[in-house]
């Protein structure tokens, strides 16, 4: 699955720890994801639902045949974004993102989001936007 | 009745027993009690015939009839003829404000100085109305049931709703708004068991002015509480989508060959020592009330005590007695609590499925919770959509054959350690997403103890003789915080759920064919 995407350029190189997606969770992670499924890839934001108990950011993805596959990733509560002071804004359209997480084991587009770096290096959902 | 008789009688009747209607500490009249509307603008606000889905009722509406724009006028047409469908509640969704309002299950009222929260059965949502002149930390957040601040205009509850999404329509008829509506309550108590409720409604996306509705509240003087109406658990049993544990769920025997249940093992463990003088209220018991956080140390992830994993956080064991942090399984349920961390078990978590979480989970949830403390009651709000009431001082007033996610609790003050005891649980819950197991025949002790301004130490001994062979005891402190709740509707876009089917369903298909 993974030889399946172009960008397959970062490999965990950022930390496990340095987003901790699961920690608010209302479900068993390792129940609808797979350890043996770790995804690496960059993605242009096509929407993000500020939902709660999860939110989620649909990302497009051109894999190795130049078919681009929109994929949804789990993140945080809306909830926990916005007392860190994300908004909505602060993550609009087009954003270009470089994502790891791990694919869910029903084999669809779906990850949960282990980190995500903006353009400029920034985490996405660190402690604060800025 | 026209709105001017209506309006006469509010101000004669209001005028008249002023003078002796039930007031608080403060001097304001007290809404603190249990409330059901009478009328029938639940299925229709304005007039309407008997359908067979909606007996027929007389317009609450100053004006008889809600002063649409055109094309809302068409809209609620539409809404109407698919409401089958189209109806939030049909999904159970909350039913945002005014509607919850009307609906006709009571809800309970909790009064203080600073808040007043009204507990619905419905969802177990409920309504945390500030009334100490603070604006909203998160103004511009919209959300299902939107964001309430109050104030006293004389005797006058009026309150103030905002941030209200446009996903919630006013009721079973279609009458519907956008996101831009703006609501304004008044509350006033014409005698002890009367409440005389007001909503002016503006939204200038939909209609052409502001408009009124008037309810009658009445006191349901002869409960006790209300009770739970978990509708889309209900809806879930029902279509089979939440399946019964033979093991926990109300009414499941003791297995035969467990082990003896010896009640009295364990430690007596003293209680945390206060390290500085905490504030009170004027009666003199701790003021434990405010917006917590647990530092639960993984709880949820685990009871006993495990290094992080890749997709499973860390736990640091809360588990205090035994002193080995290990829970006293009998064997059977020892084999249930591994065999539920395997992935097709994911789905089986009650709160996967955003039912409550039960007790004692609500506590360590990742997500915070709000304690009141109104005259009789500890009340806790927990921002993942539940409540608790806890009656000081009483006795469990429910049968036996009632059962509840969240228990029945009564608590009492010793010392500076509010105590509370619950049981009459349905056996539903799981106590955490690895699946440590609880039955129906949990009863439940819980301590806090707050140990200076700004942290509580909580403790839950929990006695369950299905799944255990003696009771044991979690500790975890709770974080005060000068924060607001925020709404978790979980149901909104709970699009883990297929995911942890798909698990499911491939699991039983590949045991079936093999």
């Amino acid at each position: 699955m993974i030889s399946f995407f172009k960008t397959i350029t970062l490999l965990l190189t950022f930390s496990l720890t340095s987003f901790t997606n699961n920690a608010f969770a209302h479900h068993a992670f390792a129940a609808e994801f797979d350890r043996d499924k770790p995804i690496s890839f960059t993605g242009t934001v096509t929407e993000m639902k500020w939902a709660n108990p999860h939110a989620w950011i649909y990302v497009d993805v051109e894999n190795s045949n130049g078919e681009v596959i929109n994929w949804a990733l789990e993140t945080r509560a809306a909830n926990n974004l916005i007392r860190l002071g994300w908004r909505p804004a602060d993550l609009p359209v087009g954003t270009i993102l470089q994502i790891q997480g791990w694919q869910a084991r029903n084999n669809t587009p779906t990850a949960s989001l282990s980190a995500a770096m903006l353009p400029d290096g920034r985490s996405l959902f660190s402690n604060s936007p800025n | 009745m026209s709105p001017y008789l209506f309006i006469f009688l509010v101000l004669v009747t209001g005028t008249v027993s002023g003078q002796n209607l039930p007031r608080d500490a403060d001097g304001k009249p007290d809404l603190q009690g249990i409330w059901r509307p009478v009328n029938r603008a639940s299925f229709d606000l304005e007039d309407h015939v008997a359908r067979h889905d909606m007996p027929a009722g007389i317009s609450v509406i100053d004006g008889e009839t809600i002063p649409y724009q055109p094309w809302a006028a068409e809209q609620k047409i539409q809404n109407f003829e698919n409401r089958a469908s189209m109806d939030p509640l049909n999904n159970c969704y909350l039913p945002g404000v005014p509607r919850i309002m009307a609906m006709e299950s009571p809800f309970q009222i909790f009064q203080t100085t600073n808040h007043i929260a009204i507990t619905f059965e419905w969802q177990q949502v409920y309504r945390l109305i500030y009334t100490n002149g603070s604006p909203p930390l998160y103004a511009g957040i919209e959300s299902w049931m939107g964001n309430s601040r109050g104030h006293w205009e004389g005797d006058v509850l009026v309150v103030e709703v905002i941030d209200q999404n446009d996903k919630t329509w006013l009721d079973a008829a279609g009458n519907f708004h956008s996101n831009e509506i703006h609501v304004v309550e008044r509350y006033r108590l014409i005698d002890k068991d009367t409440i005389e409720y007001e909503a002016t409604i503006e939204d200038q996306n939909v209609f052409t002015r502001p408009w009124t509705i008037q309810l009658e509240l009445q006191r349901q003087k002869h409960m006790n509480g209300i009770l739970e109406y978990q509708c889309q658990a209900e809806k879930e049993e029902e279509n089979g989508a939440f399946e019964r544990d033979e093991n926990t769920w109300y009414p499941a025997l003791i297995p035969p060959n467990n082990e003896p249940f010896d009640p009295n093992a364990g430690q007596s463990i003293p209680l945390p020592t206060v390290t500085e003088e905490v504030s009170r209220l004027s009666d003199g018991t701790p003021n434990i009330g405010g917006y917590y956080m647990a530092d639960a140390g993984g709880a949820n992830y685990g009871l006993e005590e495990h290094e992080r994993e890749i997709l499973l956080p860390p736990s640091r064991g809360q588990v205090i007695d035994p002193i080995d942090g290990i829970l006293p399984y009998q064997t059977w349920a020892r084999s249930e609590r591994i065999d539920r961390q395997l992935p097709h078990r994911g789905y089986d978590d009650p709160t996967a499925h955003c039912f409550v979480a039960g007790v004692p989970r609500s506590h360590y949830v990742p997500a915070p919770f709000f304690i009141l403390q109104p005259p009789g009651y500890i009340v806790v709000l927990h921002e993942r959509m539940s409540w608790r009431r806890i009656a000081l001082n009483g006795e469990h007033s429910l049968p036996d054959t009632i059962r509840l996610w969240q228990g029945d609790s009564i608590g009492y003050w010793e010392e500076d350690t509010l105590i509370v005891e619950s049981k009459n649980f349905n056996g539903k819950s799981w106590l955490n997403e690895v699946g440590d197991v609880v039955s129906h025949m949990q009863t439940v002790v819980e301590t806090f103890t707050p140990v200076d301004e700004n942290q509580i130490i909580y403790r839950a001994t929990v006695s369950d003789p299905i799944p255990y062979t003696r009771p044991w005891t979690i500790e975890m402190p709770f974080n005060q915080e000068d924060e607001e709740l925020l709404e978790v509707a979980c149901l909104e876009d709970n699009a883990d759920l297929q995911h942890l089917k798909d698990v499911q369903d491939e699991y039983r298909q590949n045991q079936n064919t093999e």
